[in-house]
């Protein structure tokens, strides 16, 4: 990462050991218990994944009265779906999808912290929680776009969410050339944490030799 | 004003790093997860749609840590240390310092430990019941919806509004940046909704309306906004916004 200040040889050790002993002693007077940090973390690398909002981008591709509902009903859309128990748990109680269409781009932001539709998305990726992110895609979303790889034309309309509120969103991309006939779990695959924010396309799948047209 | 109010549209940063990792130190997974849990044993939780009652868990926990208490924290940063520390430093510098104000732990017993476990001595003691991590796991299922009652609303969809100027307090969800600008209500929320806390002059805290309010990057912006259709959509509570007198 960008080095702007000065910090001691110690940094990530020192505070290794302030999150360790912090931890220990809140075990110690019993406020949480040894394994609860751990069955925490696992939740998050077990259930909610950004597979969860691959698997919802996917039938929305695939389906589009599911597409249609997921536009005006997220949450009733994805509770139609074999997902983990939970969808609708913390930072998913008010989950909202947005659209991307034929010259439309949703962005999704959080300037004033790091709001993040958990259960669809996971957790947020560093680059999201970025103050200079934040603050950049606020006043020049196009640029910040660019920079990142998604370069758009004038009358492309980006449109830009902030949640600053209750709700969460989280952005399904346009289906990519190239995909047709694929099944939902081959079009997951191809879904990415950065697509459902909005800072990434989802690329057309390079053509295999043989499939030449 | 506080610069983590109005980060939104600052200018002379330089370019984004794309770090696309969660976590960019092993350390930093153990503070999210503290964080997660002070959440789901937190007392406000009594007050939740899904009842849930953390003391009979069996925590000692008796404090309210919410979102707002985490970003109250960040927020009273000096603005050169917010960007001077990674995302999870300024989380651990909140909790423990919250941890030690409301007395859960001392800042020398914090530091002794610190200390040890900073020369490889000491190992984390073990005790605790299961009903703990049922608790924070029923939290992460079943979350903790602010929505209360049918919503109230003032502004339709349609009409113009003008985004105030309340008093700087501590705390706000107002993004600094659109104050003082007009918009158009894009949508009204279903119900209406509560905040963690009181923000004081700031005016959260009970059930309010919320609206999606659409901006015009040229409204807020002026010359400098970038060419081509970019509107803004932000969710805002009701006591921030009011009626444009055109």
């Amino acid at each position: 990462m960008t080095q702007q200040f000065d910090y001691p040889p110690d940094r990530e050790a020192d505070s290794a050991a302030k999150v360790r002993a912090l931890e220990a002693l809140l075990i110690e007077k019993g406020v949480i218990t040894p394994t609860t940090v751990d069955k925490v973390l696992g939740y998050f690398e077990s259930e909610m994944t950004p597979l969860n909002g691959k698997k919802i981008v996917a039938r929305a591709w695939v389906d589009p009265a599911f597409a249609e509902l997921l536009a005006n009903d997220t949450p009733a859309a994805i509770a139609q779906l074999d997902l983990p128990q939970g969808m609708a748990g913390a930072e998913g109680e008010h989950i909202a999808a947005v659209i991307n269409q034929p010259g439309v781009h949703n962005l999704v932001i959080c300037t004033l912290c790091s709001c993040f539709p958990w259960p669809v998305l996971g957790l947020p990726p560093y680059w999201y929680k970025d103050p200079t992110f934040r603050a950049r895609a606020a006043r020049e979303p196009r640029t910040v776009l660019t920079e990142l790889g998604v370069p758009l034309d004038d009358t492309t309309e980006v449109r830009v969410w902030d949640a600053s509120g209750h709700s969460r969103w989280f952005v399904v991309p346009a289906r990519p050339a190239g995909t047709e006939g694929w099944t939902e779990e081959q079009l997951a695959g191809l879904v990415t944490t950065e697509s459902m924010i909005g800072v990434a396309i989802v690329p057309p799948p390079p053509i295999e030799a043989g499939t030449a047209r | 004003m506080k610069l983590q109010h109005a980060l939104g549209g600052l200018e002379g940063l330089g370019p984004v790093d794309f770090e696309k990792n969660v976590f960019v130190e092993d350390w930093e997974k153990r503070i999210f997860g503290i964080h997660v849990a002070l959440m789901g044993l937190s007392s406000s939780l009594r007050d939740s749609l899904p009842g849930y009652d953390p003391q009979a868990a069996g925590t000692t926990f008796r404090s309210t840590w919410t979102w707002a208490d985490l970003r109250k924290g960040a927020e009273a940063m000096n603005p050169f240390d917010y960007f001077k520390f990674r995302y999870y430093e300024k989380w651990l510098g909140g909790i423990s310092a919250y941890c030690v104000e409301q007395g859960y732990l001392s800042a020398d017993e914090l530091a002794q430990a610190a200390g040890q476990l900073h020369e490889g001595t000491g190992t984390p003691p073990s005790s605790g019941g299961a009903g703990i991590d049922d608790q924070v796991i029923r939290y992460l299922r079943e979350g903790d919806s602010p929505r209360r009652g049918p919503a109230t609303p003032r502004f339709p969809v349609g009409d113009t509004v003008l985004v105030a100027d309340p008093p700087h307090g501590a705390h706000t969800r107002l993004p600094g940046y659109l104050r003082g600008h007009r918009g158009v209500i894009q949508s009204v929320a279903e119900g209406n909704y509560a905040y963690f806390c009181s923000t004081g002059g700031d005016g959260l805290g009970d059930p309010v309306p919320v609206y999606v309010v659409r901006f015009e990057p040229a409204e807020i912006w002026g010359d400098t906004a970038e060419a081509g259709p970019s509107p803004l959509y932000a969710e805002l509570y009701e006591p921030y916004l009011l009626p444009a007198t055109d």
